[in-house]
């Protein structure tokens, strides 16, 4: 399972990534941002991606829509990392076809039962 | 919290987020002289954000606190909601205060303390939208707030899209765009999903419960892509609930295939029971401006194809890897005094090259010695930082005290890109904070005053760097009243720095020196700004540590210009090696001024001080033996080697007993045994393989001159 992790804040993304090693995933990739993830994704065959909402360049949210309206990409399931579990934000999330969000911080265990919410889904 | 133990991951959110809050404070302060920039608001907003989220994961509970009060203030500006004023800013600033505050605190494994709470309540009222705004701007009819508020920020792309798309909605209907993929009925943007779980009371909070209705509404109870993973359903089939890795990763091979599979990826297309829903804000984006007459929107509209467009040209250029890497600062020490020795075996082979006549020895002593230079400095390189990073600071430093002493001033800062050594950098700011303080407190004079004279009302403090050969210039010069001379004389009289008669034959330039003399204070009240205690005498021997000097240069009504000088690294010391006794010692190169042979039969003694006249000017002349060398012996001599140094504006002599020439040296720190030894700043091992002790001027002269009454001068 190739993950990539978004996010432009390299701290938070050694956290999400520790957590995700520590749920047995091995095989993840970073980006800064939606706008350098985008490339990566279209030239590597990425399996999952864990975004973060806020970021400068390229918005989580935008790299979600990239992502579904790309037709090689699109089948990719998405995790949105925000701050805040605000109604509106992530309605508009689950309408651009995000597959699941978490609200920071989180823990691994967290981490686990959204992430096999969506694979549930997935099934 | 998981991470409380992970030291590694603190680490590097402190060095990461310092970065973020360092370029906040200027961003501030910026922001003070452009209320409006949208651009300015959003990058507060998400450093702020930011830091919060990191800090949220280490469990730094106060600092989220502090942090998320100053990301709501800044998510209402950058909105619209509110606006700034000063007020507004010496919050946010005092916010960032106590930010960096526990932020030392984490840094020193102390543990933290919750902010003032007058602070968090003061973020928190700041928090609301602004009272002086019209209610109904924010309880309007949503169309008219989200272009309000788009025109007024151009704010971020999230508050927009949103609000754009609820606009569409307004527009045309619920659902009733044509391009709208079949499977998802447009939602509501609240009341229907949230009326199964309305009993959470938060209606702006989503539960996972109404996300997971949510996502069934829009994809259908079940699955995303039921027909691609029937299969991989029937394996699963007993325990649907839950899923293991080991059946996740078998769900996976079954979905892609083995390793990876192209076509099920086109089969996960097409299967894909959710269309990418993104297709319809894009369809609708185009149909906007016939269906809008309201021009606002239509601009908006206009603009957000153009927006795209320029954020997909950015995005185009391929993936690269990470092309910096973060290194321990030990490590980098580490290596540049591993190169420190090789520069001293160097040396050593150079110096046992010229006397063999083998010439292939001779050749390959010659290459190693470009390859050592060209090494020493590509390590220098790495550890080099630009000044920017003490600079950074200073825009606030001035707009904070500027704004307690009710002055108006403009702080100009030049070559912001210089670089220096990074121990440099750090040993540098405090000096440098104090001596701008000080041009802001006593230099620059009030509004009114300078109106008064003839001058703007508005100050000048320019702050300069540049690089001039092996050294640094650091210049700081205001615009202000200048020094007086005569003034300063007195005060020094009355101190006891200076007595009366070198007092009159001192000349101006030197008397402006006398600022940086222990206990000399030209303000008779302690204002809390710039006199607290510790004065500029401070400055300057942190300046002398640095093996640096500070010149002083004033003109009365004029300004004031200071002019530091360091060289660009520490590690490495160009030195002149002398002979005293039978001993090698090295004296720092850049306070060598000259060295010449003297007839030590021509020499004055004026108020007991041992003198020499060199191009009419009178030099105190020190006998270095007399204090180097013990069970000394006075020894007649005629002649002597006689080096001249500089000491601020001050020139010693010093006899030694010969000259060996220039080295450079690696300064290797004394023994705890010797530590402290005065007028020794450490000592290094020669070419020849000996040892020879650095010689530290300022210190040998405090300790040895004490009786003589020129100390009172030098130490001036």
């Amino acid at each position: 399972m190739k993950v990539l992790v978004v996010d432009d804040f390299s701290t938070m993304r050694r956290i999400v990534k520790n957590l995700l090693r520590d749920l047995g995933f091995t095989n993840i990739q970073e980006a800064d941002d939606g706008s350098t993830a985008l490339p990566m994704l279209q030239s590597g065959d990425f399996d999952f991606v864990v975004t973060d909402w806020n970021m400068p360049g390229m918005q989580g949210i935008d790299l979600l829509k990239a992502i579904r309206a790309d037709a090689s990409l699109s089948h990719i399931p998405v995790l949105l990392i925000t701050a805040e579990a605000k109604k509106e934000q992530i309605v508009m999330a689950a309408q651009a076809g995000v597959n699941g969000y978490i609200v920071k911080p989180f823990t691994a265990a967290t981490l686990k039962t959204k992430l096999d919410k969506i694979f549930e889904r997935l099934a | 919290m998981s991470f409380e133990a992970d030291e590694e991951i603190l680490q590097d959110f402190l060095v990461e987020a310092g970065e973020i809050l360092e370029s906040l404070s200027e961003e501030l302060v910026e922001l003070e002289n452009d209320v409006d920039n949208a651009e300015l608001l959003n990058s507060i907003f998400r450093g702020f954000h930011t830091v919060k989220g990191g800090a949220g994961f280490l469990a730094l509970g106060h600092l989220v606190d502090v942090c998320h009060g100053a990301e709501n203030i800044f998510d209402l500006l950058r909105t619209g909601k509110r606006s700034v004023n000063a007020e507004l800013m010496d919050t946010i600033l005092s916010a960032l205060d106590t930010v960096n505050d526990m932020f030392a605190l984490v840094q020193n494994k102390e543990s933290l303390v919750p902010a003032d709470a007058n602070l968090l309540a003061e973020l928190a009222r700041l928090s609301k939208p602004d009272a002086a705004k019209p209610v109904e701007a924010i309880a309007a009819v949503e169309i008219e707030q989200s272009v309000a508020s788009n025109e007024e920020s151009n704010s971020s792309d999230e508050m927009s899209e949103d609000e754009f798309e609820r606009l569409l909605d307004e527009l045309h209907g619920s659902g009733s765009v044509s391009a709208a993929p079949p499977v998802i009925e447009q939602v509501p943007v609240s009341p229907s999903t949230s009326s199964a779980s309305s009993s959470d009371g938060s209606s702006d909070e989503i539960s996972d419960d109404e996300f997971e209705s949510l996502l069934d509404e829009l994809h259908g109870q079940g699955a995303f892509s039921a027909d691609a993973v029937d299969g991989a359903n029937a394996a699963l089939s007993s325990s649907s609930d839950d899923i293991d890795d080991l059946e996740f990763e078998k769900l996976l091979d079954e979905l892609h295939g083995k390793g990876n599979a192209p076509q099920f990826v086109e089969n996960a297309l097409t299967d894909e029971s959710t269309p990418p829903p993104v297709e319809k804000p894009v369809q609708a984006k185009a149909e906007v401006p016939k269906a809008v007459p309201q021009q606002s929107v239509q601009k908006k509209a206009q603009e957000a194809p153009v927006k795209a467009a320029a954020k997909k040209a950015s995005s185009t250029p391929a993936p690269q890897g990470e092309t910096t890497v973060r290194v321990d600062t030990k490590r980098l020490d580490q290596i540049m005094n591993m190169v420190g020795e090789l520069v001293l075996v160097r040396n050593r082979l150079t110096s046992l090259g010229l006397v063999s006549d083998d010439e292939d020895l001779n050749k390959a002593v010659t290459n190693l010695d470009a390859v050592t230079t060209d090494l020493q400095g590509a390590v220098m390189q790495t550890r080099m930082q630009p000044i920017k990073k003490v600079f950074g600071r200073f825009p606030r430093v001035v707009r904070d005290l500027a704004r307690s002493l009710n002055k108006e001033i403009t702080l100009i800062l030049e070559g912001e890109e210089t670089d220096l050594d990074k121990n440099l950098v750090e040993a540098l700011a405090d000096p440098l904070v104090h001596l701008v303080r000080n041009s802001v407190d006593h230099g620059v004079e009030a509004p009114d005053v300078r109106e008064a004279l003839g001058k703007p009302r508005e100050g000048t403090v320019l702050l300069s760097a540049s690089q001039e050969g092996d050294h640094i210039l650091l210049t700081i010069k205001d615009d202000g009243a200048g020094m007086d001379a005569e003034k300063l004389k007195s005060i020094a009289i009355e101190r006891g720095v200076l007595d009366a008669e070198s007092a009159a034959r001192m000349p101006d330039k030197e008397a402006f020196s006398l600022i940086f003399a222990p206990g000399f204070s030209t303000k008779t009240e302690i204002s809390e700004v710039s006199g607290r205690g510790v004065g500029m005498d401070v400055v300057k021997t942190k300046i002398t540590q640095l093996n640096g000097t500070v010149n002083i240069d004033s003109e009365l009504g004029v300004g004031t210009v200071l002019e530091i000088k360091v060289p660009l690294t520490l590690a490495i010391l160009p030195t002149l090696m002398v002979v005293v006794g039978k001993q090698t010692f090295a004296l720092p190169l850049a306070s060598v001024n000259e060295i010449f042979h003297l007839d030590l039969s021509n020499t004055n003694s004026v108020d007991g001080q041992l003198t020499i006249i060199v191009r009419e000017k009178a030099i105190p002349l020190f006998y270095l033996d007399q204090w180097l060398i013990r069970d000394f012996v006075k020894k007649s001599r005629d002649k002597g080697h006689v080096v001249i140094v500089q000491l601020g504006n001050q020139q010693v002599g010093f006899v030694v007993d010969s000259l060996i020439g220039q080295e450079e040296v690696v300064i290797k720190p004394l023994d705890r045994l010797l530590h402290g030894t005065p007028g020794m700043a450490g000592a290094t091992i020669t070419s020849d393989g000996g040892i020879a002790l650095i010689l530290d001027i300022a210190n040998l002269l405090k300790f040895y001159a004490k009786k003589s009454p020129v100390n009172k001068k030098l130490r001036s």
